[in-house]
C-alpha cells in the first residue's frame, strides 16, 4: 500500500473524533485571556516591548508552554486508543504492510493534527488581535509573514517533543504512564528554559523559542541566543531514537 | 464496601503505582529547587514553609492536578472501553453510587500524594532551614517541643487546607469522565480548563474559584477571612457538582 493511501485511511478513521473540536475550544479559551487582558499590553513598555508584539509573544507563550503540548498528548490519546478499543490493531496488523509503515503513518497523522492545532490558534490570533485593536483603539496586528513565520519555527521545533509523545504511546502500554509521563514532562519546561542544558530537553524547544523571540523584540531584556550548533544534533538525533523506537515497538504487544 | 469494588476495579490499570510515582515526582521538586538554590531561600527570615510554599507550590499543585485528571480519566476509561460500564448499570446498583466511590477513592488518593509531598517538606525544612540559626529556629523559637508542635500544626493546617482545595478537581474531573464516552473528549476538555486556571490573573477573587484554579491557593498566602471564603467555595462547588452529576446521570439513563 502506498505510504499516502495509508495516511489517509489513517485520517478517516479520525472521522467523529471530535479532536478538531476540542482543538478548537482550546484555540478560542487560549486568545480570550489576552482580549480581555488587552489593556495590559500597554504597561509592559517598560520591558522595551511594543504592545503588539506583547500581545503576540504573550499569547503565544501561553500556548507553546501548555496548551500545544497537551493537545498533543491528547491527540497521541485519541490514536492509541482508536486502535486499541475494539482490537482495530489486530486488524490493521493482518494486512501486508510493515508495521513502521503503519507507525509511521500515524505519526504523520499526529503532524497533521499539529500543524491543524497550530493553525487553529495562528487564526484566532489574527482574529483576537482584530478585536482587541478594535476595543483599545490601537493597532495590535501585525504583519501576517512575521507571525507566520514565527508559527513555521515554532511547529518545525516541535518535531522531536512529539515524536517523544509519540514514542511514550507507542511503546506505554498503560495510558496511565504514557499520558502521566507525557502530561508531567510537559512541566519541568518553565524550570529547563532557563539552564545552560535546554537543548537536551526537546520538550521546551517550542517554549525556549518564543522566549528568545520575546527577548529579541523586548529592547530591555537580556537576548537569549539561539545557538544551532548543539540543538540541531540533539534534536535531530532526539527524534530518531523517538521514531525508532516507536517503530519497533509498534504493535508488538498485540502480535505476542 | 463500594469503596473495596471501585478500588478491585482499578486494581490492575497501574493506577496506584502512577498514582505514587506522581506523588514522588511532585515531592521532588522543592528537594531539587532547594538543592539548587538554596541560598536564595535560606536566607529569608519567615517561615519556612510559606518560603518552600511560594517558591514550589506553583508547580506542585499543577502536577497534582495533572494526576488527578488523569487518574479521573482512566477511572472511567476502564467503565467505558469494553463496555463494562453496561453491566454495571445492569446491578441492582445506583450509579452515582459508583461515581461517589469513585470520588472517594480518588480523594485519598490525593490525601496519600499530599502525604508524600508533605514528607518531602519537612525533610527539606529539616535539611535546608533547621540548623541553629536557621528560619526554623528564627521563627518557631528555639525550645524544641513547642517549636516542633507550632510546626506540626502549620503542616496539617496547610495541607488540610491544600486537600480541600483539591476536591473540586476531583468531583469535577469525575464528571467531565462520566459524562465523555472517549478518554481524549475529558482528556481535552480537562485540559483546556487547567489551562484556562492558569492563565486566571490572582487578583480577582470571583475568577480564582474556578475548581481548576483553586489548588493554586496557598493558606500562607490567605488571611483568614479569604481562607474561609475558598473553603466556602470549595464546598459550595463540591455539592453543585455533585448535584450535577446525579441530575446527569438520571438525565442520561432516562434518554438511553
Amino acid at each position: 500500500m502506498k505510504f499516502i493511501l495509508l495516511t489517509g485511511v489513517e485520517w478517516k478513521k479520525l472521522r467523529r473524533s471530535r479532536i478538531l473540536l476540542i482543538m478548537g475550544m482550546a484555540a478560542v479559551m487560549l486568545w480570550i485571556p489576552s482580549i480581555i487582558n488587552a489593556h495590559l499590553n500597554f504597561e509592559m513598555q517598560a520591558e522595551g516591548i511594543s504592545p503588539e508584539h506583547n500581545f503576540l509573544i504573550q499569547g503565544f507563550m501561553g500556548m507553546a508552554w501548555f496548551m500545544f503540548p497537551a493537545g498533543m498528548v491528547v491527540s497521541t490519546v485519541l490514536l492509541a486508543q482508536t486502535e486499541r478499543s475494539n482490537h482495530g490493531i489486530l486488524r490493521m496488523l493482518v494486512l501486508p504492510v510493515s508495521t513502521a509503515k503503519l507507525c509511521m503513518a500515524k505519526f504523520v497523522i499526529l503532524l497533521i493534527l499539529a500543524a491543524i492545532q497550530m493553525m487553529m490558534m495562528t487564526g484566532m490570533y489574527f482574529l483576537s488581535a482584530a478585536v482587541a485593536s478594535r476595543t483599545q483603539g490601537y493597532e495590535f496586528l501585525l504583519s501576517p509573514i512575521f507571525v507566520l513565520k514565527l508559527v513555521g519555527v515554532l511547529y518545525v521545533s516541535a518535531f522531536p517533543m512529539i515524536a517523544f509523545f509519540w514514542m511514550l504511546s507507542v511503546c506505554i502500554h498503560t495510558p496511565i504512564f504514557s499520558v502521566g509521563l507525557g502530561l508531567a514532562s510537559i512541566v519541568p519546561s518553565v524550570l529547563m528554559i532557563n539552564t545552560k542544558l535546554w537543548f537536551v530537553y526537546p520538550m521546551d524547544y517550542p517554549f525556549y523559542i518564543i522566549t528568545a523571540e520575546y527577548g529579541k523584540l523586548a529592547s530591555n531584556l537580556s537576548e537569549i541566543r539561539m545557538e544551532p550548533v548543539p540543538w540541531i544534533p540533539a534534536a535531530a538525533v532526539f527524534t530518531g531514537i523517538c521514531l525508532a523506537a516507536a517503530c519497533v515497538y509498534f504493535g508488538k504487544e498485540e502480535r505476542r | 464496601m463500594k469503596l473495596t469494588l471501585e478500588y478491585k476495579k482499578i486494581k490492575r490499570t497501574g493506577i496506584v503505582p502512577g498514582c505514587l510515582a506522581g506523588g514522588i515526582l511532585a515531592a521532588a521538586v522543592p528537594i531539587l529547587e532547594l538543592a539548587v538554590r538554596s541560598e536564595q531561600y535560606t536566607q529569608l527570615r519567615q517561615s519556612p514553609l510559606r518560603t518552600i510554599m511560594q517558591a514550589d507550590w506553583q508547580m506542585m499543585s499543577m502536577l497534582n492536578m495533572l494526576l488527578v485528571i488523569t487518574i479521573a480519566c482512566m477511572m472511567y476509561h476502564t467503565e467505558y472501553a469494553d463496555n463494562a460500564v453496561g453491566r454495571m448499570i445492569t446491578l441492582p446498583l445506583r450509579e452515582e453510587k459508583i461515581f461517589f466511590g469513585k470520588c472517594f477513592l480518588l480523594s485519598g488518593m490525593c490525601a496519600v500524594v499530599l502525604i508524600i509531598e508533605m514528607l518531602s517538606i519537612i525533610f527539606c525544612t529539616l535539611r535546608w532551614f533547621g540548623g541553629e540559626e536557621g528560619a526554623y529556629t528564627a521563627f518557631y523559637g528555639a525550645s524544641f517541643a513547642s517549636a516542633y508542635m507550632k510546626f506540626v500544626r502549620d503542616l496539617a493546617y496547610n495541607f488540610g487546607y491544600c486537600f480541600c482545595m483539591l476536591l473540586p478537581v476531583v468531583i469535577l474531573s469525575l464528571l467531565v469522565a462520566s459524562a465523555c464516552k472517549n478518554m481524549w473528549v475529558s482528556l481535552g476538555i480537562d485540559v483546556v480548563c487547567l489551562f484556562m486556571a492558569t492563565m486566571i490573573p490572582v487578583r480577582y477573587f470571583a475568577l480564582s474559584v474556578f475548581p481548576f484554579a483553586l489548588p493554586f491557593q496557598i493558606l500562607e498566602e490567605a488571611n483568614a477571612g479569604r481562607a474561609v471564603q475558598y473553603l466556602t467555595a470549595a464546598m459550595i462547588e463540591i455539592i453543585i457538582i455533585g448535584a450535577a452529576e446525579t441530575v446527569f446521570l438520571k438525565v442520561r439513563r432516562a434518554a438511553a
